[in-house]
C-alpha cells in the first residue's frame, strides 16, 4: 500500500517558491493572488513499516527547524489547491535520490517493482479565480503537459483524509518485445513504412537501403544468422546514422549556387569540407598548437607542455522549443558529456550558453508552444541546474531577442575541458577501439525516453512531432560518472570513450566498431528503467547520462571496482571484433546483421539548389534620417533596448567561480554589474597562465548579407578576447550554425533557394575570415530547420523562420593571467584612446533597428588591416601599459563608451571629431555605426608617449579624458557638446528592462 | 620541523569543490587528500590519519530533498560514530557550502554542551528565491573562539548557493550570540551590517549569519566560499586593485587571500 508524505516550510516562514507564483501569476496574466504555500509531496510505494515510515520522515525528509510534514493531507488553507506530477516514465530526479537515502537510512533495497515518486502541491489563496484561471495557472505556469500532469481541486471539494489522492506514475509496459521485419519490395512500400514508423528516411536514400538487402552477398550472409527482411532495429539504425543531425547532409550536400544579379554560377561540392575542413587541416600545418580537430567529439589545442584543452558546441533547439526546462539543461548536460568523451576522456572545466528567443513581453497575435517568456525562463533555469549540479562553471552567455525566434527557439550550449598531455605515458587525445575490447556502458539506464530526438530535431517542428523525446537530464548522475570515468582514465583503464547522445548506443557502438572493425552486442544485457521496451528502442533510445566505453578484458575487475566505489552503474553488453559486421543479439536470436561500411557507401549526396539576391537587387537602400537632436535621450532608450541592456538576473544565477579558476569573471566593474569582453580561466590551478572564451552572435545582419553577418560575428569574437589579454595567435573557433530549412519547395519553402545561398555565403565567409586570421576550426555544429508554424487569430498557421545565424566561439591562451585588463575605466584623468577606422556603416544596426530601419551599409571586417592592430594591443597589454580595453560591438560608439563609464562608475569627457573616422561627418554616424576592428581603450598619462608610439602606424587617436564628475559629456563634429548624462542615468536606463528581476 | 597536517577533502555522490579545496589547504602548508565518502565507509581510508576533514562545496544527491540532507543521513548511518570521534580528538571540521548544509543536518553544529547530533539550525532556501552567484562582504566576530578566523576582521569571499538563508528559532539565536558561536555576518562594502537587506545578505539569512563554530571553535562552518579566493585574480576587483596599487607604487600581487588566510590559520592550529 503506497503512502504519500507531504512536507512544507514552517507557517511563519516566508515560502520564496510560492512568492515567486504569486508574482509570476501577475505578471504573465495580471492575476492577484493572495498567498502560495508550497508542499512537497513524496510517494513512496514500497512495502514500508510504520516504523520505518516514521523514520525516514524525521530523519530525511522532514527538517525539524523548518518545515512541518505528515503523512496524511497536510491543513494548509487555500481556495485552490493544484497538484502537479511527471506523466510516466519522465525523469524524476529527487524520486531516484529519495530511494538512495531511504535504502541508506533503513539499510534496505527496495524491490524491482517499489519506487519513490515526488510531486508537489500548491495552495492558492486568491479572490475571484475562476476553474479556468487556475488551469491556466497550473497549464501555463506550473507545468508543461508534455512531462507533466495535474489536478486542480477547490476548497469545496476538498476531502481532509483524501486529498489529492494518490498518483502512481509508473510504467507499466505489458509487452513482450519483438522485432519486427518490413517488407522491402518496392520503394514505395518503405517510404511508406519510413512515414509510419517516423523512421525520417530521405526518400533519396531509400534506393541504395533497399539494394543493399538485396544484393545476393548481403542476402546469404544474413540468411546464415537467421534473417531476411530487414528488422525495425537495422532501419532504427539507418536511419539514425543517415540523419542530418548525425550525418551534416545539408553541409556535406552539393550546392548549385547562382547569383541573381550577375548571372554567374558555381557549384559548392560539400561545404564542410571546402570551408571547413580544408582551411583548418591548413592552419593546423603552420600551429602546432593544434592537437586533435575534426574527428572526436571535440576538438583539442595545447594548454602547456602537460595539458591540452579541448572545446565543443551544440544547440539543443526542437527539445527546448517544446519542454524549455527539460531541453536546455538535457542539452547542457549533453554538451558536457562530449568533451568527457574526447581523447580518452576530459575533465570539464567551463561552459557558456547562448539563448535566441521571441521577445520576452511579445503581445503579438500568434501563439506559439510556450510564450517567449515562459520559455526563456525555463531554458534559463535548465542551463542553471544543468550547468550548477554539474560543478562547472558557467563563464559566459549571451541572450537574443528577435520574433524570429518563436518559430523555434536557439538554445546553444558549449563545453570546455582539460585532460592531460598523456595517460600512463600515451597520448591522451588518441583513442582506438580493438577486436576483444569489451563494450561498456556506464551511468544511467534505458527507457523509453528520447526515442527519435534525432530524427525529430532534423524536422520542422509541427503538431505531429512526437513528445516522447523531450526528458530531464539528471546532472547529478552525471558528475558521479564524471567523476568514476576520470580516475578509471588516470589508471590507463580506458581504450576508447564516447558519450550517448544523438542516436544512443546506435551511435555510439555503431561509430566506435569501425575502429575495432565490428562488434556484437548483446541487448538483453542493457540495463532498463522498466521492462517492455523493444529491442529497436533500447538501441536507440535517448535516455541520458550514459557514455559507451571500450575496456580491455584484463582492466575490467578494476574498471567495475572504481565504478562500485562511486556508485554509477556499468554493464558489460558486448564486444568489439573484426567482422566487418555490427552484430546485434537478443537472448541470443539475432536481430541486426549490418556491414559496416554501409554508412561510407553509396548514399547519395543531398543537392541544393541556391540563388543570390545581392541586397541591391533586393530593393535595401540606406533610409534618409535627419540628424538628432537630442542625443541624450537617444542613448538612454538604445541602452534600454532588449538586446543591449543589462540581464544581471540571469547571469547571477550561474555559479561562474567553482572549481576556483576565474580570473575575468562575466561581470565586471566598479560595481560588479558590466558584461566583461571575455572571460578568462586558470584552469591548472598550479599555472598562471589562462584561457579565455568568448561568443558572439550577430543574426541581425543577415537581414542584408549572411556572409558580413558571419564575418562581422567572427571580428566581434577575436575582440573579445583580444581586449582581455588573450594571445591572438593561438585563437581556436568553434563554429555553430543555426539555420531555416534550405531545401527549395514551391509551396512549403519558397525561399529555401536564397536561404540556401546564404548559407553558401556564410560558409565562404568562415572559411575566409578564419584563413586571414589563423583560426582553426576545433569543432563546429549545425543545426538546420530552425522553422515552427504558429497559429494566428483566425485559426491559420503562419510559417516563422529564425534569422540565419551563425553563434561563433573563440578561446586562446593568457601566458600570464596577472597581465589580463577589463572593460571598466579605471582612474579618474586617464586618456581615453579609440583604436581602429569608424565607416558609414549603419546597416542593420541597433541604431536603425531602433528607428524601424535595415539600411544596407552593413560592416565589412578587413582581417588583413585589423589583424596587425590587435596583435600592437596585445603587446600594450602584455607590456602593462593600458589600464582598460573594451571592443566596440552592437549598439556602437556611443553604447560602448557608456558602458565604460558605467563600468568604472566615473565621467568621459569626450571629442567626437577626434574619432578616426573614413567618409564620415555626422554625429550619429559616428556615435552608432558597428564598424569592426575597433576598441576603446584607457590609458595611464603616463604611459601616453609609449601607447602612441605603439599604434604610430595605426587608425588610433586620444578622443578624451575619464573625469570625476560621473557624467558622460561628449561633443559632436563641431565641438559643441551633444549629450550629457549621467552615470546614475546611463545605468538606471540600462537596467530598466530586467533591473529588477532575480 | 612543521608536524604534517593531514586534510581530508570530501569527494564523490555530487560534491565539486574538491580540486580547488585541496589546492588552497597545499598552498597553506597542509597536505590534502581527496577522498570519496564511499572509501571511509568501506574502510579503505581511515580518518585516523588525519587532523582537518572538510565538508565540501557541491551539491551532493542533487541537493533533493534539502541540500546536504541525503549527505548526512548517509553519514550519519555509516560513519557517524567515527565524525564524532575524530571531533573529539581534537582535530578541525570546515564545513563549506553544501559542506555547511551537511554538518548542520548532521547537527555536528551548533554542537551545543557537547552535542553533535541534535539538529537546530537550518539553512533554507534564499529569500530572493534563486541561486545566486555574488561576492559578499562579512565581519568577523572577534570574541568568537573560531580557529579559522584567528586575527582575522574582515572578509570577502563569493557565495553561490540557493539555500544558504540561516535559521533558528530565537533561543537558539540567542545561545549563539551569548557564546559568540556567530563567526561570520554579511556586511554592506564598507563594513556595517547588512541588517538582512539584500544583496548586501543575499539570502535573507537572520542576524545576517554567514557562518557559525561549535563552542570549541574547532567546528567551522559557512556559506561562502574560502577556497574561491585563494589567487589574487579570484577576486572580482583585481584588475582595478591592480591599476591602483600601480599608480601608487604599492606592491602587486598581495602576499596571502583571504580565503587562504582562513585556511592558514587551521593548518598552524596544529604546529
Amino acid at each position: 500500500m503506497p503512502n504519500q508524505l507531504e512536507i512544507t516550510l514552517n507557517p511563519d516562514l516566508a515560502d520564496a517558491e510560492g512568492q515567486k507564483v504569486c508574482q509570476k501569476a501577475r505578471d504573465y496574466f495580471g492575476f492577484e493572488l493572495t498567498s502560495v504555500r508550497t508542499i512537497h509531496v513524496i510517494t513512496i510505494d514500497a512495502h514500508l513499516t510504520q516504523e520505518q515510515l516514521t523514520a525516514i520522515r524525521s530523519e530525511i525528509f522532514t527538517n525539524p527547524v523548518t518545515q512541518i510534514s505528515s503523512y496524511s493531507p497536510l491543513s494548509i488553507d487555500f481556495d485552490w489547491t493544484i497538484w502537479v506530477g511527471f506523466r510516466p516514465g519522465v525523469k524524476d530526479n529527487p524520486g531516484s535520490t529519495a530511494v538512495e537515502a531511504i535504502e541508506d537510512q533503513l539499510r534496505i533495497k527496495l524491490g524491482p517493482n517499489e519506487a519513490v515518486y515526488t510531486s508537489k502541491r500548491y495552495c492558492i489563496k486568491a479572490k475571484n479565480l475562476t476553474y479556468d484561471d487556475v488551469d491556466k495557472i497550473a497549464g501555463e505556469l506550473l507545468a508543461n503537459d508534455i512531462i507533466q500532469q495535474w489536478r486542480i481541486i477547490s476548497i469545496q471539494e476538498w476531502d481532509k483524509l483524501i486529498g489529492t489522492g494518490i498518483i502512481i506514475p509508473s510504467v507499466k509496459l505489458d509487452y513482450i518485445p519483438t522485432v519486427t521485419t518490413i517488407p522491402i519490395d518496392s520503394d514505395q512500400t518503405l517510404q511508406k513504412i519510413s512515414a509510419e514508423r517516423n523512421l525520417a528516411l530521405n526518400p533519396n536514400d531509400i534506393p541504395t537501403i533497399r539494394s543493399y538487402f538485396l544484393d545476393p552477398d548481403v542476402s546469404a550472409g544474413r540468411a546464415e544468422v537467421g534473417l531476411s527482411d530487414p528488422t525495425d532495429i537495422e532501419l532504427e539504425y539507418i536511419s539514425q546514422a543517415r540523419s542530418d543531425h548525425c550525418n551534416h547532409n545539408t553541409f556535406r550536400g552539393c550546392f548549385h549556387y547562382t547569383d541573381r544579379t550577375t548571372g554567374e554560377k558555381e557549384v559548392i561540392n560539400n561545404l564542410f569540407k571546402t570551408c571547413i575542413e580544408a582551411p583548418t587541416l591548413a592552419l593546423k600545418e603552420k600551429k602546432p598548437w593544434v592537437v586533435s580537430v575534426l574527428w572526436d567529439n571535440a576538438g583539442a589545442g595545447r594548454f602547456d607542455s602537460d595539458h591540452y584543452y579541448v572545446i565543443t558546441g551544440e544547440t539543443h533547439n526542437s527539445p527546448s522549443n517544446m519542454e524549455a526546462y527539460g531541453g536546455s539543461i538535457t542539452g547542457i548536460v549533453g554538451v558536457y558529456r562530449d568533451p568527457l568523451g574526447t581523447g580518452k576522456g576530459s575533465k570539464l572545466i567551463m561552459g557558456s550558453y547562448g539563448f535566441c528567443v521571441g521577445h520576452r513581453d511579445y503581445q503579438g497575435e500568434l501563439k506559439p508552444h510556450l510564450h517567449p517568456r515562459r520559455l526563456l525562463d525555463g531554458v534559463i533555469e535548465g542551463v542553471k541546474d544543468g550547468g550548477n549540479k554539474s560543478g562547472i562553471p558557467t563563464t559566459f552567455g549571451q541572450v537574443l531577442f528577435h520574433d524570429g525566434y518563436m518559430g523555434k527557439c536557439l538554445v546553444f550550449v558549449t563545453a570546455l575541458g582539460i585532460m592531460p598531455a598523456k595517460v600512463k605515458g600515451m597520448p591522451a587525445e588518441q583513442k582506438k577501439t580493438s577486436p576483444g575490447e569489451l563494450i561498456i556502458m556506464c551511468g544511467g539506464r534505458v527507457g523509453k525516453d528520447g526515442i527519435h530526438g534525432v530524427t525529430a530535431s532534423s524536422e520542422t517542428f509541427s503538431a505531429n512531432t512526437p513528445a516522447g523525446h523531450v526528458q530531464i537530464g539528471d546532472p547529478y548522475t552525471q558528475k558521479k560518472m564524471h567523476d568514476f570515468l576520470l580516475e578509471a582514465r588516470d589508471e590507463g583503464l580506458i581504450s576508447f570513450i564516447t558519450d550517448n547522445g544523438g542516436g544512443g548506443l546506435s551511435s555510439s557502438v555503431g561509430e566506435s566498431a569501425e575502429y575495432a572493425g565490428g562488434c556484437q552486442v548483446q541487448l538483453e544485457k542493457v540495463p532498463l528503467k522498466y521492462e517492455g521496451l523493444n529491442q529497436w528502442e533500447i538501441w536507440i533510445s535517448e535516455s541520458q547520462e550514459r557514455m559507451t566505453v571500450a575496456v580491455k578484458p584484463d582492466h575490467l575487475d578494476r574498471f567495475m571496482a572504481l565504478s562500485h566505489k562511486h556508485a554509477v552503474e556499468s554493464s558489460v553488453i558486448g564486444n568489439y571484433t573484426d567482422s566487418g559486421k555490427l552484430h546485434i543479439t537478443y537472448n541470443d536470436k539475432t536481430c541486426a546483421y549490418i556491414n559496416l561500411n554501409l554508412m561510407s557507401s553509396g548514399f547519395p549526396q543531398w543537392q541544393f539548389d541556391a540563388e543570390w539576391i545581392s541586397p541591391e537587387t533586393r530593393g535595401l537602400t540606406e533610409p534618409v534620417i535627419g540628424e538628432p537632436r537630442d542625443y541624450t535621450a537617444l542613448l538612454l532608450d538604445i541602452l534600454g533596448r532588449p538586446n543591449i541592456c543589462s540581464r544581471e538576473w540571469i547571469t547571477r544565477q550561474y555559479d561562474h567561480e567553482v572549481q576556483g579558476t576565474s580570473v575575468i569573471k562575466p561581470l565586471v566593474g566598479a560595481e560588479r554589474d558590466m558584461n566583461s569582453d571575455a572571460s578568462v580561466i586558470r584552469p591548472v590551478l598550479h599555472s598562471e597562465k589562462g584561457l579565455a572564451f568568448a561568443q558572439s552572435l550577430l543574426p541581425a545582419y543577415s537581414a542584408i548579407d549572411a556572409y558580413h553577418m558571419t564575418s562581422c560575428t567572427i571580428d566581434e569574437a577575436v575582440r573579445r578576447l583580444v581586449s582581455v589579454g588573450a594571445d591572438p595567435d593561438q585563437i581556436g573557433g568553434v563554429d555553430n550554425f543555426c539555420w531555416p530549412d534550405i531545401q527549395f519547395h514551391p509551396k512549403k519553402n519558397p525561399d529555401g533557394k536564397f536561404k540556401a545561398a546564404q548559407l553558401v555565403r556564410s560558409c565562404k565567409a568562415l572559411r575566409e575570415t578564419c584563413l586571414s586570421y589563423g583560426i582553426p576550426l576545433l569543432s563546429g555544429k549545425d543545426s538546420m530547420y530552425v522553422d515552427g508554424h504558429l497559429t494566428g487569430p483566425y485559426g491559420e498557421t503562419r510559417k516563422v523562420s529564425g534569422l540565419p545565424t551563425m553563434q561563433f566561439s573563440v578561446t586562446s591562451i593568457v601566458p600570464d593571467v596577472q597581465n589580463c585588463v577589463t572593460m571598466d575605466a579605471k582612474i579618474p584623468g586617464d586618456l581615453i584612446y579609440i583604436v581602429g577606422i569608424t565607416k558609414n556603416e549603419l546597416g542593420a544596426s541597433e541604431y536603425y533597428e531602433h528607428l524601424g530601419y535595415v539600411g544596407s551599409h552593413v560592416p565589412h571586417i578587413l582581417p588583413e588591416q585589423f589583424f596587425p592592430v590587435y596583435k600592437t594591443l596585445n603587446q600594450a597589454i602584455t607590456q602593462n601599459i593600458i589600464a582598460s580595453v573594451h571592443g566596440i560591438y552592437r549598439g556602437g560608439l556611443g553604447v560602448h563608451l557608456a558602458m565604460k563609464a558605467m563600468g568604472g562608475n566615473l565621467g568621459m569627457e569626450i571629442d567626437l571629431f577626434q574619432v578616426p573616422s573614413d567618409g564620415v561627418n555626422r554625429n550619429d554616424t559616428l556615435l552608432f555605426s558597428e564598424s569592426g576592428g575597433r576598441f576603446i581603450v584607457t590609458i595611464d598619462p603616463n604611459h601616453q608617449e609609449t601607447f602612441e608610439k605603439m599604434f604610430l602606424d595605426f587608425p588610433c587617436a586620444m578622443i578624451g579624458k575619464v573625469t570625476e564628475t560621473g557624467n558622460l559629456v561628449i561633443h559632436g563634429t563641431d565641438a559643441r557638446q551633444i549629450l550629457s548624462a549621467s552615470v546614475q542615468d546611463l545605468k538606471a536606463a540600462w537596467k530598466r528592462p530586467f533591473g529588477d528581476l532575480i | 620541523m612543521k608536524a604534517n597536517v593531514n586534510v581530508l577533502v570530501l569527494t564523490g555522490y555530487g560534491l565539486n569543490c574538491d580540486h580547488e579545496t585541496a589546492h588552497t589547504f597545499e598552498l597553506a602548508g597542509g597536505i590534502p587528500s581527496r577522498v570519496h565518502i564511499n572509501s571511509i565507509i568501506d574502510e579503505s581510508i581511515s580518518l585516523d590519519a588525519f587532523q582537518i576533514l572538510v565538508f565540501g562545496g557541491g551539491f551532493s544527491w542533487g541537493d533533493d530533498h534539502g541540500a546536504g540532507v541525503v549527505q548526512a543521513v548517509r553519514m550519519k548511518t555509516n560513519i557517524g560514530e567515527k565524525i564524532l570521534d575524530f571531533i573529539s580528538k581534537g582535530n578541525l571540521v570546515i564545513g563549506i557550502c553544501n559542506g555547511f548544509q551537511t554538518i548542520v543536518n548532521l547537527g555536528l553544529l551548533p554542537g551545543f554542551d557537547h552535542d553533535y547530533s541534535t539538529r537546530s539550525v537550518a539553512l533554507t532556501y534564499n529569500d530572493c528565491g534563486n541561486f545566486r552567484d555574488q561576492w559578499v562582504n562579512m565581519r568577523v566576530n572577534p570574541k568568537s573562539p573560531c580557529i579559522f578566523t584567528k586575527d582575522i576582521h574582515t572578509i570577502e569571499l563569493p557565495v553561490r548557493h540557493g539555500e544558504g538563508k540561516f535559521f533558528a528559532d530565537e533561543k537558539t539565536l540567542h545561545r549563539l550570540l551569548e557564546n559568540n558561536q556567530i563567526v561570520l555576518q554579511y556586511a554592506t562594502r564598507d563594513n556595517q551590517p547588512a541588517n538582512q537587506a539584500f544583496p548586501d545578505n543575499p539570502n535573507g539569512s537572520v542576524l545576517d549569519i554567514a557562518g557559525i563554530c561549535d563552542p570549541t571553535g574547532r567546528v567551522f562552518g559557512l556559506m561562502p566560499h574560502p577556497e574561491a579566493y585563494h589567487h589574487p585574480t579570484n577576486h572580482p576587483d583585481w584588475t582595478r586593485l591592480k591599476e591602483i596599487s600601480k599608480r601608487n607604487q604599492n606592491p602587486w600581487p598581495p602576499e596571502t587571500t583571504m580565503g587562504l588566510a582562513l585556511f592558514q590559520n587551521a593548518v598552524n592550529f596544529f604546529s
